[in-house]
Parts: structure tokens; C-alpha cells; sequence
């Protein structure tokens, strides 16, 4: 039970620091470690004590696995948060671009 | 090539010397994905962070003269319709979507699982080319004298 309250832990590190920072790139890092968060706490709800990674290999005995779906899952959600941090980072450029500055009090009124 | 551009010197010099075993381990990665961990995305992100090496140490210019940087994007646009062809070989085949035609072959041999190696290529490719083009695309931009690409 403690490892989810740590992913959680590690979760809210991140919302602290979506909400508190001000600088837009520190703000993206934030989502960042929010998604890497949610995606260790799926992995981990696919962990058995004392079992192996979910190959097949030559001359390996079958025996208890660990469960591979939430990996399989995670693997998307990785290339999902790929997706959208380009996105954000590419959003950010173009603020940047308009604006000279990533300090978003600072980025108040339409420009450009 | 300038002394001027990227990094020092001796970036330069590890950065050619590794770079082949860079794209051979991201090959491996992507040739042996359904054998054991990798695949296409993962090996894809190590080709990309061969690319990425490059022009990082080499600077923009360099690498704009020693790769087709056009020639890549057609390539990686490319890679989603060679993989809707390979998924149609299967519908024409008499079956459904991804079906697989190929024989296949002995259990953890290279040539083991059908369609999946010819899809992970086909993913890493485009993983690869995409990420890397995507940064690319992000650094085209100089807060100074606006975009040179």
C-alpha cells in the first residue's frame, strides 16, 4: 500500500509544481512527472512478489509473471505524453516567439 | 565544416566515433522486438537520439548538408501507409486487417513472428524520423533572427 501513497506523493509533486511555478518550461516538466507518476502506479498494479518479466525465452521454465497488460498500456501512455509535451513544448516556442519571455505573469495581453 | 558551429572539439570526435553503435543498437532494438524488450518505439527513440547527437554536437548547418533533410520527411511520411499496405495483405488475402500471411518459421528465431518484424521496421523508422524531425522543427526557430529553416 505505501508504494501507491509514494506514486501518489510523486504525483502531487508534480501538480505543485503544474500550479505554483511560473516559468512555462518548469510547467511542462510538472505535467511530465505527473504522467510518469500515474504510469509507475499502473505498472506497479501489475506487480507480484517474486515473479519474473513476462517473456518467453529459450530454455526458461514457465513459472509465475508478472501481469504484462498495464505494461502494455503504459507503453501507449508513454508515447502518448510524447505526443503531447512536443505539443506543449511547441506551443511554448511560439509563445516565446510572441511574447520574449516564458514567465506566464507576464503573458497577459494578445501580441504578435 | 566549420570550427565555428557546435560544440568543441572533442564532442565532435566521441560523437563520430559512437555514432555507428549508436544506430547499430537501435537497429538491434528494433530487429529483435518481438523476442525480447524494444521494439519499434523504443529502438525508434534511440535512432532519434543518434540523429539528435549529431546535430547537437555538429550544429544545424553540418547537418543540413549531411543529411536530406526533405528526403527524411518523405520517408517518414511514408511509413503509416507501408504499414496500412502490409495491414491490406492480410484483407487480400481472404482474411481480416493484419492478418498474417507469412509462415512462421521456429519460435525464437529473427524470422519468428510473421508480420511483426516488418511492422517494428516499419515503426521504428518512422518513431525515429518523426522524433527527430519534430526537434528539428522546435530548434528551426532563433529568438534573435527569427526562423532559418
Amino acid at each position: 500500500m505505501i508504494i501507491y501513497a509514494l506514486c501518489f506523493a510523486l504525483f502531487l509533486v508534480g501538480l505543485y509544481g503544474l500550479i505554483v511555478k511560473r516559468d512555462l518550461i518548469k510547467i511542462i516538466l510538472s505535467t511530465g512527472i505527473m504522467g510518469y507518476a500515474v504510469n509507475l502506479m499502473i505498472v506497479l498494479f501489475g506487480y507480484r512478489r517474486e515473479a519474473i518479466y513476462p517473456i518467453l525465452e529459450k530454455g526458461k521454465e514457465a513459472a509465475a509473471m508478472v501481469d504484462p497488460l498495464p505494461q502494455a498500456l503504459v507503453l501507449t501512455s508513454i508515447v502518448i505524453e510524447l505526443g503531447t509535451t512536443a505539443l506543449l513544448v511547441a506551443l511554448a516556442v511560439q509563445l516565446h516567439k510572441n511574447f520574449k519571455t516564458f514567465d506566464i505573469t507576464k503573458i497577459r495581453r494578445l501580441r504578435g | 565544416m566549420s570550427e565555428k558551429q557546435g560544440m568543441s572539439l572533442i564532442v565532435k570526435t566521441v560523437t563520430r566515433a559512437i555514432l555507428a553503435i549508436i544506430f547499430l543498437y537501435g537497429f538491434y532494438i528494433i530487429l529483435h522486438g518481438h523476442l525480447s524488450p524494444g521494439g519499434g518505439f523504443g529502438g525508434g527513440v534511440v535512432l532519434a537520439l543518434g540523429f539528435l547527437s549529431v546535430m547537437l554536437a555538429y550544429g544545424r548547418p553540418t547537418t543540413q548538408k549531411w543529411l536530406n533533410i526533405r528526403a527524411l520527411h518523405t520517408v517518414e511520411s511514408s511509413g503509416p501507409l507501408l504499414f496500412l499496405a502490409v495491414g491490406l495483405l492480410g484483407l487480400a488475402g481472404g482474411g481480416v486487417f493484419l492478418l498474417n500471411t507469412l509462415d512462421h518459421g521456429r519460435l525464437f528465431d529473427l524470422w519468428s513472428s510473421g508480420f511483426i518484424l516488418p511492422l517494428n521496421i516499419i515503426i521504428g523508422i518512422k518513431v525515429g524520423l518523426s522524433l527527430f524531425l519534430a526537434v528539428w522543427a522546435l530548434t528551426a526557430w532563433d529568438p534573435e533572427k527569427g526562423a532559418d529553416a
